[in-house]
């Protein structure tokens, strides 16, 4: 983990640093100044998609911008939130490290009067962000699971694969594709692993479990990159036409998948409208000082990706 | 003299029998780890678990046989995994093509000039890590260290923030297909990686028994200084195993992408720490100067038995890390244990025959005719 901050901070640095060549162009809106945006893991497709929408906007808004990421640590988030707060930036949008662990340094922020708006998870306190702006997983993980089951003809045998069980996400998926599927008493798990959110952990964990349980029927993945690892293995096994897999996050490689009938669905989280409605927020409260948001949390719904609309799918965005 | 040349003789015997007990451990470790597991699980040596349970170690292994060059001169590489990465998201970018300087040209290698490429810049990575350890006589856990976070970090750029996936199929009209079929292939139903894994092992077999080179390595390894005034060229020995390391990282980098159909930017991370289990359980010394091909290969199907029928039993996951981590530490455990009995024995021994020569000597100056009886 330490390990993984570190490497994150190298990034950042480069980051940073080719970005201060483009951030001269703020200054002309209204709004001007300058934001923090701190965000996850930007080398990972879906945080790149909400630092991009965020840099595109803040551009657009007049404002320079500096990109800080954290990995889902703590104490790395304390450290770039406390050198935005140094550099007595004029608002934050951050993407929090953990629902608890974030409340301090988002109230330090608060109390050093520098507006934060949060983007993607929550914290587990109101009162502090102007707003924040999530997406329901546990309505993603049931609604995935709902068409999922439906593939499945709601009987069989199948496998989980888990996140990182550091990340609040990977229980709330689990429990969401839990939720609908313990209402179908025909449908059995017969295995989980834990493979961290990565495809190729995913693949040598599928191949395992195909070891194990040759037969299986289906599939369910925490996100895309596990499932994308488990369609390999279940390609080269010659089973993938009989096993129903589910993602979750709607990236490229999935929404290619799914369109190829790869996988069944995979779920979208409205990423690109949080960072949107977040931002605008933050910039409302930069100009005027306060924000007309009536609630401080709003849950934005997951959108299911499906044959239907996988190939309108691009960079987490969603073309109508 | 002779008293000497018994001791230099029998103290020759002991260590060929320490070299003995210690892979004959790795390799009771790993024939209980498949008896257990066998016992409990009808699927856990059958044919397709076995494919299975070959490919994962053999990606394991072939990074530990470069770990086990680097760790013989008593050095370490940390930086392994990132250059998997790196090697990976080379290859990737080349897969989209090159966009040449002053033109408009997009210029698309084959899969050979790719993967010479990809490699060749796993071998950079080694030989700047060698220059930086031999030449600056920096530690290699720091250079390597450093190099841990300059490759990641050259891995997300290149990258940014995507995964390159399609590409990598490559496109007929470009001359570029052909990737997967030989890299992710199984010649004789035996995945490829396998193949590669025999291959490297023979390879390094041959250059540590059968070369100078292999000779210096041991000799740096045991005493760097006796080494340098015996003339072995030290420097340039420490150099090359490094660029030894960076190639096998490139391989696995080439194979792994293949494998999982996709260069990603978190590919290949903490690969160094299984390697460097690999090599330790199979009986090599972190200090240098002992360790073979033969035991490092042993422990990495040590680590992927294990890994794997912990899966197929169904242990809790969260389990696993933890019975995995407690076999590490008992391996060596043992092999330290094994040690610290043989050297008592030893001194024992030692003790046991100077008493006898204390014994001799007031019989007279015959120390000559010595213990020459016990010389078998």
């Amino acid at each position: 983990m330490k390990l993984k901050s570190m490497a994150a901070i190298a990034t950042t640095a480069i980051v940073s640093v080719s970005l201060t060549s483009c951030g001269d162009a703020g200054g002309e809106g209204e709004g001007g100044g300058e934001i923090a945006i701190i965000t996850v893991d930007p080398a990972n497709p879906y945080w790149a998609a909400e630092v991009s929408r965020a840099e595109e906007l803040a551009e657009e808004l007049g404002y320079e911008y500096s990109v800080g990421a954290h990995e889902n640590d703590p104490d790395e988030q304390t450290r770039l939130m406390e050198t935005a707060i140094n550099n007595d930036v004029d608002g934050i949008l951050l993407d929090p490290a953990g629902a608890d662990e974030s409340i301090a340094i988002v109230e330090q922020a608060v109390d050093a009067d520098i507006p934060v708006s949060l983007v993607n998870a929550e914290i587990s306190e109101t009162g502090l962000a102007e707003a924040q702006f999530i997406s329901d997983n546990a309505q993603g993980a049931a609604a995935g699971a709902e068409v999922w089951a439906e593939a499945m003809g709601y009987e069989g045998t199948y496998v989980e694969l888990i996140g990182e069980p550091s990340d609040n996400n990977a229980p709330v998926r689990s429990e969401g594709y839990e939720s609908v599927l313990s209402q179908y008493p025909d449908m059995e798990k017969v295995g989980e692993e834990i493979a961290n959110w990565d495809r190729q952990e995913g693949q040598t964990a599928m191949e395992q479990l195909l070891s194990r349980n040759p037969d299986i029927d289906g599939v369910i993945s925490g996100n895309d990159e596990m499932a994308l690892g488990a369609v390999n293995a279940l390609d080269e096994a010659g089973r993938l036409d009989e096993v129903e897999v589910l993602g979750f996050d709607g990236s490229n490689d999935a929404a290619e998948a799914v369109a190829d009938g790869k996988l069944v669905a995979s779920v979208l989280q409205p990423i690109d409208e949080a960072t949107t409605q977040s931002l605008e927020v933050l910039d409302e409260v930069i100009r005027t000082g306060e924000s007309s948001v009536e609630e401080e949390k709003v849950a934005l719904d997951c959108i299911l990706i499906t044959e239907e609309n996988a190939e309108d799918l691009q960079d987490f965005v969603l073309e109508d | 003299m002779s008293a000497a040349a018994t001791q230099e003789k029998s103290s020759g015997s002991k260590i060929n029998l320490g070299a003995f007990f210690i892979e004959a451990r790795a390799l009771v470790a790993l024939a209980i780890i498949i008896v257990i597991f066998a016992s409990m699980s009808d699927t856990y040596l059958s044919v397709g678990n076995l494919v299975t349970v070959a490919k994962d170690v053999a990606f394991n292994a072939i990074i530990a046989l470069g770990m086990l060059m680097v760790i013989l001169h008593s050095g370490i590489d940390l930086s392994v995994g990132s250059t998997v990465g790196l090697t990976g998201a080379v290859a990737g970018t080349l897969f989209q093509g090159l966009h040449l300087p002053l033109t408009d040209a997009v210029m698309y290698p084959s899969i050979w000039v790719i993967v010479v490429i990809a490699v060749a810049v796993g071998m950079l990575v080694g030989w700047v890590n060698g220059l930086l350890i031999a030449r600056l006589n920096l530690a290699p856990f720091i250079v390597t260290l450093g190099m841990l976070y300059v490759g990641r970090g050259l891995t997300q750029v290149l990258l940014d923030g995507t995964n390159i996936t399609n590409e990598l199929r490559g496109q007929e009209e470009l001359g570029n297909t052909g990737f997967f079929e030989v890299f992710a292939s199984s010649p004789l139903g035996v995945p490829i990686s396998a193949w590669v894994m025999v291959a490297v092992a023979i390879a390094f077999s041959i250059i540590l028994t059968r070369t100078p080179f292999g000779r210096w390595l041991y000799a740096i390894g045991s005493n760097e200084r006796a080494a340098a005034l015996s003339g072995v060229p030290v420097n340039q020995v420490k150099t090359r195993v490094y660029v030894l390391t960076g190639l096998c990282a490139g391989i696995v980098g080439m194979l792994q992408i293949a494998n999982i159909r996709s260069s990603t930017a978190d590919l290949g991370e903490f690969y160094e720490l299984n390697a460097i289990a690999a090599v330790v359980i199979g009986g090599a010394a972190l200090s240098g100067g002992r360790g073979t091909v033969r035991g490092t290969i042993i422990g990495a199907f040590v680590i992927g038995f294990l890994t794997n029928g912990l899966v197929i039993v169904g242990v809790s996951p969260f389990w696993q890390t933890v019975i995995t981590g407690a076999v590490i530490i008992l391996a060596v455990a043992v092999d330290q244990i094994q040690q610290i009995l043989q050297r008592r024995q030893a001194q024992a021994r030692a003790v046991a025959e100077a008493r006898r020569e204390s014994g001799k000597v007031p019989v007279g100056p015959g120390g000559h005719e010595g213990p020459p009886p016990e010389q078998t």
